[in-house]
């Protein structure tokens, strides 16, 4: 009895060396493209679903949500600071800047000046200034004090 | 191993050139293994075409981890498997020791008057699949037993035995051939 080598040598060398026909190639190349394309348009890539299956686009995209949000929100502070010195600046008309409450709030920011000087700026709104008015006499007239 | 890589980018990326060349590559090999499991040419085949379809319909989606040889081989060896499953007794019974030429001296010489492939293969069918499988994908094939265990699904061990075993019995053949 021969070794084990000699068996392994033996099976090894003899080797089958089948080749394949045309018509088997046709067939199954055809019909391996044919299963291709039929699993490629299947599964044409969707910019959603790159998206979904890639890692590094899906941190790509919560990345960006995360600067626009970022950004909106930076956007929206900004725009309140401006708009508030723009309230505090809002032309009163004249029968506001002139009714008690308003006159009231003006003594209290800046004494009997500051409502000479709102009373003054109504005045040169409605281009009416009486010449010789008083304060006294312009709070009795209008609000019937 | 580079080129095989970028074939199996290309392919994946829909390429039929890449398909037409992994097949022109491995076409013979593979209908070879299939033709030595299966000893039926046209059953042969059949495995063969099932599973380069099977391969071209995993197209964008396939990852290669081993070889692409090894990969295909694998995949030739299961469907040849379950064709083995669903054919009866069609292995069962081949003389072919018998038609073999009885006047070498030793059984190394009865097997190397052996002249064709063909001679192995039936000599080869005496064995039981498994065993048969196993040294066909062996030494044939390139595989290791731990490449093999993973295919099949079944432990080294297993394996190496069924290997051992499938030897043995060819030997035996051989001996009875030359001394009948």
């Amino acid at each position: 009895m021969k070794p084990a080598e000699d068996i392994e040598k033996f099976v090894r060398r003899r080797k089958p060396h089948v080749k394949t026909g045309r018509p088997m190639d046709k067939r199954v190349l055809d019909d391996s493209f044919a299963a291709m394309d039929q699993t490629l348009r299947a599964s044409k890539p969707r910019p959603r679903r790159i998206i979904l299956r890639s890692r590094a686009a899906r941190l790509a995209v919560a990345a960006a949500a995360v600067i626009v949000v970022a950004i909106g929100l930076f956007m929206a502070n900004q725009g309140s600071r401006e708009q508030r010195p723009q309230m505090v600046g809002v032309v009163k008309s004249p029968a506001e800047m002139l009714t008690v409450m308003s006159l009231n709030i003006a003594y209290r920011r800046g004494g009997i000046e500051a409502v000479d000087e709102q009373s003054n700026k109504a005045f040169q709104m409605l281009g009416s200034k009486p010449a010789k008015a008083s304060i006294q006499e312009l709070l009795s007239e209008l609000n019937g004090v | 191993m580079i080129d095989q890589r970028i074939l199996v980018w290309r392919f994946n990326r829909g390429s039929k050139e890449a398909l037409r060349r992994i097949y022109e590559k491995y076409k013979d090999d593979l209908l070879g293994l299939a033709v030595s499991l299966l000893r039926d040419r046209s059953l042969a085949e059949d495995v063969v075409h099932d599973v380069f379809v099977s391969f071209a319909a995993a197209a964008g989606t396939f990852h290669l981890s081993g070889t692409l040889k090894g990969y295909l081989s694998t995949c030739v060896a299961n469907r040849a498997r379950d064709r083995n499953r669903l054919r009866v007794g069609r292995d069962a019974g081949s003389d072919v020791a018998e038609a073999a030429d009885s006047n070498s001296a030793g059984p190394m010489e009865y097997a190397v008057g052996c002249e064709e492939a063909g001679r192995l293969r039936d000599l080869l069918a005496r064995l039981p699949y498994e065993q048969r499988e196993v040294i066909v994908l062996h030494l044939h094939h390139e595989m290791r037993f731990r490449q093999i265990a993973e295919a099949l699904g079944v432990s080294i061990n297993t394996v190496q035995s069924r290997y051992r075993y499938g030897l043995d019995k060819l030997r035996s053949i051989l001996n009875s051939g030359v001394t009948r």
